[in-house]
């Protein structure tokens, strides 16, 4: 039972070296692309924690985007605040916002856990176009910062003003969330999260205080989101309501269910799948939901475990007929 | 010295009483089992003192602490410990990591040690997978250890359920019908594992139907029939009880009698 850093580092050290290698050979869109894809990974793997492995979907993912973004707006263009600073602070007004809708939330199971969330975010959309005081309503706020400059080791400072070291940036983040989500799942919390996932009763059955590690799971899952709208307002400089809305939401859940729930690969593959494949067909923005509902129903419908579930699937088909004679009977 | 007082026990669900103003204790060490028709309230009742209803009037007070009111998870660290009717596994882990989950209420975990693998934390978990071990060996599913649970036999999967709930550590153990729907053979194993159990010093309150099994191993019963406790006894005692007769087989007809 030996839990090293990387498990399987056979297939995530290519993909890794992909992600470095390919992008300075790409032209600046595809750059842009991929910072985004990248942002919405991590919302994927936000989402993964409290739905894939701890059973609770929640709708209201891109509610802790929105705050997470707004946060790191207002703090550094109305207060003035640091890069680092406001990131931190925003992060955790982010968790904490997680943490406090989780203790009347989660006290609700299955449907009516998820009502409320997609309600939390309707109302945060709500709040971010009405409060045009603070939030500049509809037109949003602009002139977030990008990260501070880093001095290098050898010289000179590494600024994140172009795109490919702000695609770094980004992945840097996605690396850091991954590796933190394969050893949370794979540590004791992480076991308490995947039993609720299976049987909630049975688990306080077992003397596990099922209510606080969904609180926990869910503030985990709020930091996450908070890190990709920071990730995001920073890139992008301006920031909107509509990024808050609960129709990005459903994106993420949309992503995850197609890249497979409750696997490490899967947010990964979701994401890259429903952000390319409308890219690639130069469909009209307004279609893109539409085409990503058509391929969430299609997945529903014939391969519910999603991508990486479904190799897997192949997978166990594949040893089971090299290895049994009564294979396919 | 009893190891769990029950007094004036009482649940509602709307206008109808499932459990109504019920006493009994039980004493350490012994073997209680609760009988009665379906519908009589006993699962209802093991649902009240593991704290997953809370009663609609009435106490429990278990090892002399009033835990009227207290969550599952806090009743279930106290040492009371309970299998489901309906044999309740996680079907998708593996025997082995269904009795970790039951071991991991004692063990200590913090978030930030598990993420950043500080010694502590792994010595940890390499002490719960070495009790969970042990306790498989105790049922006798020791070679079952990495089989998914959905793939075991139903007598299997009972032998789990009480597993996972000796991994906490109970002082009283409740069985919700151990040996419903499996066959004899199999039921005199699992009475040897319920005698194995009360040797190791564990309190037991069983349900059960199967009445051979309940008159053999019980010191007492009880007999509950729509919510209320209508006899108490040795096993002969409850056997003779008219009382017990007319609730089970139905009053004779005054006219043909």
């Amino acid at each position: 039972m030996k839990m090293p850093l990387f498990t399987k580092a056979t297939a995530w050290l290519p993909a890794l070296i992909l992600a470095i290698v390919i992008p300075p050979m790409a032209g600046g869109y595809l750059v842009s692309m991929l910072i985004l894809i990248c942002i919405w990974t991590i919302m994927c793997f936000s989402l993964n924690i409290i739905y894939g492995y701890t059973g609770q979907l929640s709708l209201g993912q891109a509610a802790f985007f929105g705050i997470g973004a707004y946060a790191f707006g207002l703090l550094t263009v109305k207060v003035n605040m640091g890069f680092w600073p406001a990131f931190f602070a925003s992060v955790f007004i982010a968790g904490l916002s997680g943490f406090l809708i989780g203790i009347p939330a989660l006290k609700l199971r299955g449907p009516y856990f998820i009502l409320v969330t997609l309600g939390f975010s309707v109302i945060v959309g709500v709040v971010l176009v009405a409060w045009v005081d603070l939030t500049g309503g509809a037109n949003g706020l602009a002139g977030m910062p990008r990260p501070s400059p880093v001095p290098l080791p050898w010289g000179g400072r590494l600024t994140f003003d172009s795109l490919l070291p702000m695609y770094y940036f980004t992945l840097f983040f996605l690396v850091l969330i991954m590796v933190f989500s394969h050893r949370l799942i794979n540590s004791l919390i992480g076991r308490r999260f995947i039993a609720i996932s299976y049987n909630e009763d049975l688990t306080e059955s077992l003397g596990i205080d099922t209510m606080s590690t969904k609180i926990l799971s869910f503030t985990i899952s709020a930091i996450m989101a908070g890190i990709a709208g920071v990730l995001y307002a920073s890139y992008n400089v301006v920031i909107s309501p509509e990024m808050a809305y609960f129709a990005r939401g459903m994106d993420v859940v949309a992503y995850l269910v197609v890249g497979g729930a409750g696997t490490m690969a899967g947010p990964i593959l979701g994401t890259l799948v429903l952000m390319a494949v409308p890219e690639l067909l130069q469909v009209i923005p307004s279609l893109k939901t539409m085409i990503n509902g058509i391929i969430l129903m299609l997945f529903l419908i014939f391969l519910p475990s999603g991508i990486s579930g479904g190799f897997k699937a192949l997978k166990g088909r594949i040893i089971r007929s090299r290895t049994s004679p009564y294979a396919g009977s | 010295m009893p190891v769990l007082e029950v007094i004036g026990l009482t649940k509602r669900f709307g206008g109808l009483a499932a459990v109504e103003d019920l006493a009994f204790n039980i004493q350490t060490g012994e073997l209680l089992s609760i009988i009665g028709p379906n519908g009589a309230g006993k699962t209802t009742l093991f649902n009240l003192l593991t704290g997953f209803y809370s009663p609609t009037s009435g106490k429990i007070i278990f090892n002399g602490i009033d835990i009227t009111g207290y969550k599952p998870h806090r009743i279930i660290r106290s040492g009371m410990s309970r299998t489901f009717q309906l044999t309740s596994v996680f079907q998708r882990s593996t025997v082995l990591d269904n009795v970790i989950i039951g071991q991991m209420s004692h063990a200590r975990v913090g978030l930030i040690g598990s993420i950043f693998g500080i010694p502590a934390a792994g010595r940890e978990k390499k002490k719960v997978i070495e009790r969970a071990k042990e306790i498989l060996s105790f049922v006798g599913l020791e070679d079952k250890r990495d089989k998914i649970a959905a793939g075991l036999t139903e007598e299997a999967r009972k032998r789990l359920s009480i597993a996972s709930a000796l991994a906490t550590e109970p002082k009283l153990l409740l069985l919700d019908e151990p040996a419903a729907g499996i066959n004899l053979e199999e039921t005199s194993g699992i009475i040897d594992l319920i005698d194995r159990i009360r040797k190791t010093g564990v309190t037991i309150c069983l349900i059960e139907h199967k009445m051979k099994m309940v008159m053999s191993i019980s010191d007492r019963i009880i007999v509950l029939s729509y919510g209320k406790n209508i006899a108490e006894g040795t096993p002969e005692e409850v056997a003779n009880n008219q009382e017990v007769i007319k609730a089970y087989l139905g009053v004779r007809d005054a006219a043909q009698s």
